[in-house]
């Protein structure tokens, strides 16, 4: 069989933390089937970056033909490809009880593909236009769960947050933090280091279009800085002018 | 039946107007009389007339000038007294004596016995006849009579024989009228029955045709000819129609995927940017922008796929249990958040439920409390209630603000409708919200309403099922 793996170069390996999560720190193996190139390049860019190892292809056979033959850690599925579409790739799949996970990718807004897609053991799907950050968060997501491993805690620097239990510790001080404060943080601390735009934050803490002069993440940030500040959390949320937020990196401290 | 009724009556008429004219008759001959033989004379004629069909019982009376009866024929009927009518007629003047005695009469051939009469008459010089009908115990009777200046003679005649016919010709209309009426219906029944059998059947095809859809076609072959054209236009309508329909429905299958992909290539390649620029620099501040903008342009797009989906009928609800209460509560939490200086009133029932799209109606509720926060007073307030009546959930969010004019109120939910203008210079938005809120809402069996309020507010209240 020809394989014609397409790795793109020229991108740092910048975090080098989308190791496996079976322990052995072998850096992770993403299948990645997209027919749109231009959007194929960014992703790959980005998963890059984020240090996991790409096979990308650009039409469904190929694609269905390399999950059948290797083990990836995930695989990233576009729905609308040539030839093989990536509902029957998924149905092909776990027919023939590969089990790695899968993340559907539609430019569709039809809840039926979606749906279909979770039926068919999707373990989640993302719509386009994405951000690579939250694929990449939906990668790590999905790899954790399916080797078990307890994915509700996140620790960076000194405040830890649990997913589970919603409660948020500096410095094994508790803070109470309300719905939407809680999700903005985890989102923050979910990628130290990555700057956000007011709009990113807010269509993923919100969901929905506030109008674009809204401060309401200004004032929510105000809010956390107000509860974490005093226990140790001081200078962690970093402001970045004219642009957003990010959750500064432990290794930075 | 009025058909029935003026023939009869124009035949009776004509019938009468007949018996006239034969009276007429010896009523000119008798005008020449003089003497008693002349009566009787005129009396045989009239019982010459008794035998043929249509004679009737003839009689007559004369009075001389000065009013003394001559001669009465001894069928005169008792009871038929006309003797003041005969008295008061006015006198036919005659200038050229008995012997020029002239008559508009026709030449009729009444009596053999008068061949003279008949050659005397002509219309030089018409006499007055005057003609009437009596009613007496033995029948209707007509009474023609002449006035001239010597006599007044009186014929009578009984109608008996022309009321007998007129019963005979009304029994047969009364029975033909009636038949031929209920022939004629029926007929025209079954002929248009028979005309409109290929409707029919066309409207069966077509009915078929809808509910099977759009890509079906009527048969042409078993239907009649002058139909034929009329089914291809019918056709021709059904292909254009179902193009149509199908090029929309692509788009809104398509037009996700064309519009998203590039703006999945922007928000992407932007994002990588602004990870890669000097944190803080002009350079990422305007990728920041940029990105916030594409993600703006995402969500109009979003939207407009949305209400296209919604025209279409195709707003597919991905309806899961969904805990109505907790939802406005956290709602209800942003607004502390986006407007500290409003009060709000909160009255959320607890563990209200209702079965819908989760995503859709976060969308409703956002939309709803934004535009409340949007159009609020400075040191406004908000007051939501969440509460079950009937078998729907309500949502009622009250807000100040300044009254929505009412020319106005029926334009809120217009698609790209955006407040005054002089509001929408301060107040962002798209003026999708309201009517993508409303589908949302009738797609989950409900609706959205802009309630009636006191001046200064505003009020929307959402149903669900």
């Amino acid at each position: 069989m020809n394989y014609s793996f397409v790795i793109l170069t020229g991108y740092e390996n910048a975090y080098n933390k989308a190791v496996s999560h079976d322990m052995t720190n072998k850096p992770m193996h993403i299948l990645f089937v997209e027919d749109e190139l231009k959007i194929a390049n960014f992703v790959q860019a980005g998963l890059k970056e984020q240090g996991f190892v790409v096979d990308y292809c650009d039409n469904g056979d190929e694609g269905c033909c390399r999950a059948l033959t290797y083990e990836y850690d995930a695989i990233v599925l576009d729905i609308m490809v040539p030839g093989k579409d990536g509902l029957s790739i998924l149905k092909q799949l776990r027919r023939e009880r590969r089990n790695s996970p899968v993340i559907l990718l539609t430019a569709r807004n039809e809840l039926d593909d979606r749906l279909a897609g979770l039926n068919l053991g999707a373990d989640d799907y993302i719509a386009k236009p994405f951000f690579v950050e939250e694929l990449v968060a939906r990668i790590h997501a999905v790899v954790r769960r399916s080797v078990g491993e307890r994915q509700n805690l996140l620790s960076v620097g000194p405040l830890k947050l649990d997913r589970i239990s919603r409660e948020v510790t500096c410095d094994d001080a508790a803070v109470e933090l309300t719905t939407r404060e809680f999700n903005l943080l985890e989102y923050l601390m979910r990628s130290p280091g990555r700057v956000f735009t007011r709009t990113q934050i807010l269509e993923h803490v919100w969901g929905y279009d506030f109008s674009p002069n809204t401060n309401v993440v200004d004032v929510c940030i105000q809010r956390i800085r107000k509860k974490i500040d005093p226990i140790g959390g001081k200078g962690w949320i970093e402001s970045i002018r004219g642009v957003g937020y990010r959750f500064r990196k432990s290794e930075e401290v | 039946m009025g058909f029935g009724a003026i023939s009869w009556w124009l035949i009776y008429n004509a019938k009468i107007n007949l018996l006239d004219a034969k009276l007429g008759v010896p009523l000119v001959m008798a005008a020449r009389f003089q003497s008693n033989r002349g009566w009787e004379r005129l009396e045989n004629v009239l019982s010459e007339q008794r035998g043929t069909p249509d004679g009737a019982i003839g009689a007559a009376w004369l009075l001389n000038e000065p009013g003394k009866t001559l001669y009465r024929s001894q069928q005169w009927p008792s009871d038929l007294n006309i003797e003041a009518w005969l008295r008061s007629l006015p006198i036919s003047f005659r200038p050229f004596g008995q012997e020029e005695d002239r008559s508009s009469q026709n030449s009729v051939d009444f009596s053999p016995g008068a061949p003279s009469l008949i050659a005397s008459i002509s219309s030089r010089s018409p006499l007055k006849r005057s003609f009437t009908t009596q009613k007496t115990a033995s029948g209707k009777w007509r009474v023609g009579a002449i006035a001239t200046p010597n006599q007044r003679i009186a014929i009578a005649v009984n109608l008996q024989n022309i009321h007998q016919e007129m019963a005979t010709i009304r029994t047969i209309f009364m029975i033909a009228i009636p038949g031929v009426l209920l022939l004629v219906a029926g007929g025209a029944w079954a002929l248009s029955g028979q005309a409109l059998h290929p409707i029919r059947q066309l409207t069966g095809a077509i009915q078929s045709v809808t509910v099977r859809g759009l890509d079906q076609r009527v048969p042409t072959q078993s239907i009649d000819m002058e139909f034929v054209e009329l089914i291809q236009m019918f056709n021709q309508m059904l292909e254009r129609l179902e193009r149509s329909f199908k090029q929309s429905s692509r788009f809104s299958a398509n037009a996700a995927h064309e519009l998203k992909t590039p703006l999945a290539i922007l928000q992407g390649e932007l994002e990588r940017a602004l990870h890669k620029a000097e944190v803080g620099s002009p350079i990422q501040q305007s990728l920041g922008y940029l990105l916030d903008e594409v993600c703006r342009l995402s969500e109009i797009v979003r939207k407009l796929l949305l209400l296209s989906l919604a025209d279409a009928g195709q707003l597919s609800l991905h309806a899961v249990d969904v805990n109505l209460s907790a939802m406005v509560t956290e709602m209800a939490e942003d607004i502390g958040l986006l407007a500290p200086d409003l009060q709000v009133q909160t009255d959320i029932g607890s563990g209200l439920r209702v079965s819908g799209d989760r995503d859709l109606l976060a969308r409703v509720f956002h939309n709803l409390i934004s535009n409340a926060i949007k159009y609020n007073l400075p040191e406004g307030w908000i007051s939501i209630r969440v509460y079950r009546r009937a078998a729907m959930v309500w949502v009622t969010i009250i807000n100040a603000s300044s009254d929505i004019p009412e020319g106005e109120r029926d334009r809120i939910f217009d698609r790209f409708y955006r407040g005054d203008p002089a509001r929408s210079r301060k107040v962002e938005g798209t003026g999708l919200g309201l009517n993508l809120s409303r589908e949302i809402a009738r797609a989950h069996g409900g609706d959205l309403t802009l309630d009636p309020t006191p001046l200064g507010q505003t009020s929307f209240t959402l149903r669900l099922l």
